[in-house]
């Protein structure tokens, strides 16, 4: 659907409803009754021009709406740009994480057949947990695996494709044919065959198109095993294997919950027909992390995710259902409100000067905060001249921001280098609990990273390594820590280790095997001291190394791992709102209404000056009955509800009110707050209405 | 010597003309060799469906599973060369499948599959548009085949949406049409004149006996295990085989490929001291069945009754013998992996369902937590509902043991579930769910029973019970609203139902809305929960009636 026609359904086209935080829906008026059919939607060809426009009216100017046009579109080829970048990356890093439990899968079904699971059916269980999504691309994978090798091919079958048996088998026949012919080649299927023409739902047609085919492995997956109604699985089962001696049927059964809750829910004679072989895709969590380091770490990265958008991302993965895909959605959301809502989003771009040169755009890089402090330290510095030049010119400020961006820029990459440094060395370091590199960056983003008892442990535990072990840190840290120092320190430790080769790992004067506990009798009591142990001479020269790295590792650490909350600009490159991530996600529809229907003023415009708390006829008729029926019990009786809504009109109006328009409010009311589910009768008592939603639940 | 060979020309003159001319017995005796123990029904059978005797118009197959109907029917016809059509009712969805297809078998049979425009298009509706179209087809055979013709519809009793007409539709075909003989091979046990018609034969496959069981069994060789002397294994098998028969086999009416499986799965097994050079207790020098027997008790007891369930995964351990006690542990240690939030929501639907709704107070309500008289309260409370639940336990037991004198073949299968539900009460005692036990508790509602609750109690618990309650009360808000969203989540894992489908399951697949007032009801079993719920730091028992003691 194109923008326009997105525009018109929502109602939104008119007015500059988008950006208010309410509105009044209005639906669209047509021309027809309610009663009658909407009008069938056509397919339309989009042509190509109106494509370019709908591009070009995506984003909005920002600056009060004085933001030049070529910015816009700048802000928007950049967000695309960058997100296509990183959605590669997502994409790949998936399709990683699946090769393993892949292979698995497919050498079971190429190697399997009835024969060798004891004339059962050859079932592959696949537990995915709560990462649900990546059965369907595991699957696609495998399709595309065996059709290009002319062995099979793969149908999926998902809970809601089979209400019942003729149609889930027609869905399977379906499915399997268009799969490897398209369309098209199911109705000619079923049209170009000799003798009559076949039920839809009989598999002697399946049997038809796998003998037609030459089949090998049909595989058939079930994506929500659990989902499917237990009567029809058995049904389905057991017709499969009475046809199995003619169509090579493999099964895979996706489940999320365990194998053992799945096989107790089946009837033993179902259990009894199946046999095969158990398969666990890795978690969502793993994949996430993997993720999200590759998204902040990468060295052309350009724009980061703040402190406050990665715990919300991460609270999300750790509680609940989420999938790897739902993950990259809503970092690809950050993405866009970024650069949909932040006018600065156009420094990233490298734009040159004449884009830059808008006078508003300046004044907004001078009203950052962070402009501030920078000003602030630079007056420190004592460079006023800087400052009032920053302050007043607008050229030179356009002419400095740039650098200062790239500089910054690069320091956060550099800090994502030391989490990366860090992240390595714990690995050598640390030897139960492993520290991901989300919390590490949660961490870093916050500027606490430096001095976190994390570090602060690494380095105290580097100082215990042996040689071997310190060999390989710095192997790895190679590719990772680049300064000169650590060059030197590693060529260091590799003549050193050439000169003693023969006499085991060498240990610094730190390990606990170095210092040596004396036990002296002074006095009748018994004296402990520790001291050194008489260190040999390569262990003193190691212990030196040893220091030299701590050393350096500290250096770079509290060099590398700085605030980014204190960069200048960092509200260009550092997206670090909660906000439009977290209501987007998880919008809060029943809080909305609650607070709508007890604190209607909250929404609607009073009429009255003063902000009233308390009910009063002003409200609309369903929010005071709502007001009431929250100070009732769980039964209500109606025509005590009646007394005190009308008691509420009688009060405000004392010129005395109309009975009859009163009692229709008062109806009306009472259907609305039915409509939305918070009342209901009550079998209890005729006269009576029981309460069925409590607020603040 | 010539005598035979004249009576061989002479059987093969007649060939040609209408099949072998063979004797009942002759037919039996030929089969005999392959399928041991059906001699009577083979040769009801060849006598009944012989191309020289007129066959009567229907013929009924009974017996239960796994007895050897179909294989009989089909090498008797075979053998008798009688020309035959088979339809496989399972693989039939609706009635008008199976006419279509028993038109089309027969076509096949019959070489006219070329000819289907003629027969209605290869279309077939109703039974009686079957008729005559069968009658057709008969009446087009060249003159010298115009002899009997068998139908056989196997497993017809199994017919999905057939209508209730269509046994006694289909048995009338033979009536109809002269030439036809009906067969129908049922696996349950026929009431009498169930196909409202007289004298219609019936042909019963009675399970096997001990004795044949054991016979079939042993008429293959014992499984071969490597570096058994041939010598053992011919004097051992036979009485290893009749063991497991009385122990595994017999008392669990298990069939016969079950018998054999579990013979070749625990034979190895059984003579591992042999193979692997043990020497035998006692001073003696050779191992006999009995010493095999002493030594091998225990695997009667494990092993034996789990090769008794069919597992999908097989578990892997079939040459380590000793870690059979241990394996049945390490089981289901497999908890799935949920996340922290539909834990705690999973939690909290399996309190709402398992505490009664008049307890709420007692046991959630947060402003007597802290009291020392409201939890002795709850103690008080829920040792007075495990009281209660072992009461109705036993009820149950009671119950179901009045049923099971009577019948004699099922009385073994009764205790089974009697002894694996006093274990579950010994170990857990309320804290299992019905559910996996189904059967017997679908009666009035207990403490045991899973039971329907409104969406709001489910709520109200979640707060009561939240191990990290937010800080903020505005937070609370946003709460409710994802656990709407998991709990659709819940529901496709079929842990949390909606209480109507839980009732009638086979009914609601399809999504239906939900209602404000609508009643939900926890799927899975408690000791299940219990572990989850440990995880995020949730103690169950706490909460629960009897939990705790």
């Amino acid at each position: 659907m194109d923008i326009d026609g997105l525009n018109d359904a929502l109602g939104l086209s008119n007015d500059k409803s988008q950006n208010l935080g309410t509105y009044i829906y209005q639906p669209p008026k047509h021309g027809k009754s309610a009663g009658e059919r909407p009008s069938k939607r056509r397919k339309v060809s989009s042509t190509a021009g109106k494509d370019e426009q709908a591009d070009r009216q995506r984003f909005v100017p920002l600056l009060n709406g004085d933001e030049n046009a070529e910015s816009v579109q700048l802000r928007y080829d950049t967000y695309q740009e960058l997100w296509s970048n990183q959605e590669n990356k997502i994409q790949d890093i998936l399709e990683d994480v699946d090769a393993g439990v892949l292979t698995d899968v497919l050498s079971f079904v190429r190697d399997t057949s009835p024969q060798t699971c004891d004339g059962c059916i050859p079932t592959a269980l696949v537990t995915v947990g709560s990462n649900v999504s990546s059965l369907s691309r595991l699957l696609s994978r495998l399709n595309g695996q065996l059709i290009s090798t002319e062995e099979g091919s793969v149908v999926v079958l998902e809970s809601g494709d089979a209400p019942n048996l003729k149609t889930t088998l027609k869905n399977i026949i379906r499915a399997t044919v268009t799969n490897t012919d398209g369309n098209d080649g199911y109705q000619k299927f079923l049209t170009d065959r000799a003798g009559p023409r076949l039920l839809g739902y009989d598999l002697d047609l399946l049997h038809d198109y796998v003998q037609r085919k030459g089949t090998k492995k049909l595989v058939l997956a079930l994506r929500d095993s659990e989902a499917f109604d237990p009567g029809l699985l058995t049904d389905l089962l057991s017709l499969f294997k009475s046809w199995l001696d003619r169509i090579p049927f493999t099964v895979l059964l996706g489940i999320s919950t365990s194998v053992e809750l799945f096989e107790g829910r089946l009837p033993r004679s179902c259990v009894a027909l199946l046999r095969g072989k158990h398969f666990e895709v890795q978690e969502a969590g793993n994949c996430v992390d993997r993720i999200y380091e590759s998204l902040q770490t990468d060295p052309n990265t350009n724009l980061w995710l703040g402190r406050n958008v990665t715990s919300t991302l991460f609270e999300n993965t750790s509680d609940y259902f989420q999938s790897p895909e739902a993950f990259s959605r809503m970092v690809k959301y950050a993405y866009m409100s970024h650069f949909f809502a932040n006018p600065l989003g156009v420094l990233l771009a490298n734009p040159d000067s004449t884009i830059l040169a808008q006078t508003k755009l300046c004044e907004t890089v001078r009203n950052l905060p962070s402009f501030r402090m920078f000003c602030e330290d630079l007056v420190e510095e004592g460079s006023i001249k800087q400052v009032r030049d920053m302050l007043e010119d607008d050229e030179y400020l356009i002419q400095e921001t740039p650098k200062y961006l790239d500089a910054n820029q690069q320091r956060m990459r550099n800090m994502f280098q030391a989490v990366h440094v860090v992240h390595t060395c714990l690995q050598y370091t640390q030897s139960a609990k492993k520290t991901n590199v989300s919390d590490l960056s949660v961490r870093a983003l916050s500027g606490e990273l430096s001095e976190s008892t994390i570090v602060e442990e690494m380095v105290a535990m580097a100082k215990t390594l042996d040689s071997d072990k310190l060999d390989k840190l710095l192997g790895r840290l190679r590719g990772i820590l680049i300064s000169p120092e650590a060059d030197v320190i590693q060529e260091d430790l590799r003549t050193l280790l050439e000169t003693c080769s023969e006499s085991g790992p060498l240990r610094s004067g730190y390990n606990i095997n170095s210092t040596v506990t004396k036990t002296t009798v002074v006095q009748q009591r018994i004296r402990l001291s520790k001291g050194q142990a008489d260190l040999s001479e390569q262990a003193v020269e190691y212990t030196n190394i040893v220091d030299r790295l701590v050393a350096l590792l500290q250096v770079h650490l509290t060099e590398t791992l700085i605030n980014p909350q204190d960069l200048f600009l960092h509200e260009a490159f550092l997206f670090d709102l909660r906000n439009p991530l977290k209501e987007t996600f998880a919008p809060r529809p029943r809080f909305a209404i609650e607070r709508a229907l007890a604190t209607p003023f909250d929404y609607l415009l009073s009429s009255s000056d003063v902000t009233m708390t308390k009910v009063s006829a002003k409200q609309p008729a369903t929010a005071i009955l709502y007001q009431l029926y929250l100070d009732s019990g769980a039964l209500v009786n109606v025509h005590d509800l009646w007394q005190a809504f009308y008691g509420v009109f009688e009060t405000e109006e004392a010129d005395g009110c109309d009975d009859r328009v009163v009692m229709s409010l008062f109806y009306g009311a009472l259907s609305e707050l039915k409509a939305f589910g918070v009342i209901k009768n009550s079998r209890k008592k005729t006269d009576h209405l029981a309460k069925s939603a409590w607020m603040g639940l | 010597m010539p005598q035979l060979a004249f009576d061989n020309s002479v059987y093969e003159v007649r060939d040609e003309l209408t099949g072998p001319l063979m004797l009942p017995k002759q037919v039996a005796s030929s089969l005999s060799t392959q399928w041991t123990c059906r001699d009577v029904q083979m040769r009801q059978l060849a006598s009944l469906l012989s191309s020289h005797v007129p066959s009567p118009p229907t013929l009924i197959v009974h017996g239960i599973s796994a007895t050897c109907k179909s294989t009989i029917l089909r090498a008797v016809l075979a053998t008798l060369e009688v020309p035959h059509a088979i339809v496989r009712s399972s693989e039939c969805i609706t009635g008008r499948h199976l006419l279509t297809k028993i038109l089309w078998n027969i076509l096949e049979a019959l070489g006219q599959k070329e000819e289907w425009e003629k027969a209605g298009k290869g279309r077939c509706e109703h039974v009686s548009g079957l008729a005559v179209l069968l009658e057709e087809c008969m009446a087009a055979r060249p003159v010298e085949n115009q002899g009997k013709f068998v139908l056989v519809l196997d497993e017809i009793d199994r017919q999905r949406e057939a209508p209730h007409t269509l046994l006694s539709a289909l048995a009338r075909l033979g009536e109809i049409i002269p030439s036809l003989c009906v067969v129908l091979v049922l696996s349950s046990t026929p009431r009498p004149l169930f196909l409202q018609n007289a004298a219609v034969p019936h042909v019963s496959f009675p399970p096997y006996t001990r004795k044949e069981a054991i016979r079939i069994v042993l008429s293959s060789n014992a499984p071969v295990v490597e570096r058994l002397p041939d010598e053992t294994s011919s004097r051992v098998y036979p009485y290893f085989v009749s063991t497991v028969y009385d122990s595994l086999v017999g008392p669990t009416a298990g069939s016969i490929p079950d018998f054999r499986s579990i013979c070749e799965r625990l034979w190895p097994r059984f003579v591992a001291p042999v193979v692997n050079g043990e020497t035998p207790p006692g001073g003696n020098n050779e191992w006999d069945f009995s010493r095999l027997l002493v030594k091998n008790r225990a695997i009667f007891r494990h092993q034996g009754e789990s090769a008794l369930v069919h597992r999908i995964v097989p578990d892997e351990t079939p040459a380590s013998v000793k870690r059979a006690p241990l394996a049945k542990t390490a089981m289901p240690s497999a908890l799935p992996s949920l996340p922290y939030f539909s834990t705690l929501i999973l939690t909290s639907a399996y309190l709402a369902s398992h505490t009664p709704q008049r307890l709420d107070t007692i046991f959630f309500s947060k402003f007597s937590s802290s009291s020392l008289s409201a939890r002795n309260k709850r103690a008080h409370h829920r040792r007075r509902l495990k009281v209660l639940s072992q009461a109705q336990a036993e009820e149950r037991q009671a119950a179901n043991d009045d049923p099971s004198t009577p019948k004699k073949g099922k009385r073994t299968k009764t205790r089974i579930t009697k002894s694996t539900l006093s274990s579950a009460f010994a170990t857990s005692s309320a804290t299992t769910s019905a559910v996996g036990g189904g059967a017997g508790i679908a009666g009035p509602s207990t403490i045991l029973t899973a039971r329907p609750f409104p969406l709001e109690r489910l709520l109200a618990i979640y707060h009561a019970i939240d191990p990290n309650p937010p800080a903020t009360p505005l937070r609370v808000a946003a709460v409710a609203d994802r656990i709407y969203a998991e709990l659709a989540t819940l529901r496709r894992l079929r842990l949390v139902v909606p209480a109507a489908s839980h009732n009638a399951m086979a009914t609601s697949s399809g999504n239906t809305t939900a209602d404000a007032g609508d009643k939900w009801c926890v799927n899975v079993s408690g000791d299940w929960i219990g572990e989850l719920a440990k995880g995020i730091g949730v103690e169950v028992g706490e909460w629960l009636a009897g939990g705790l003691d």
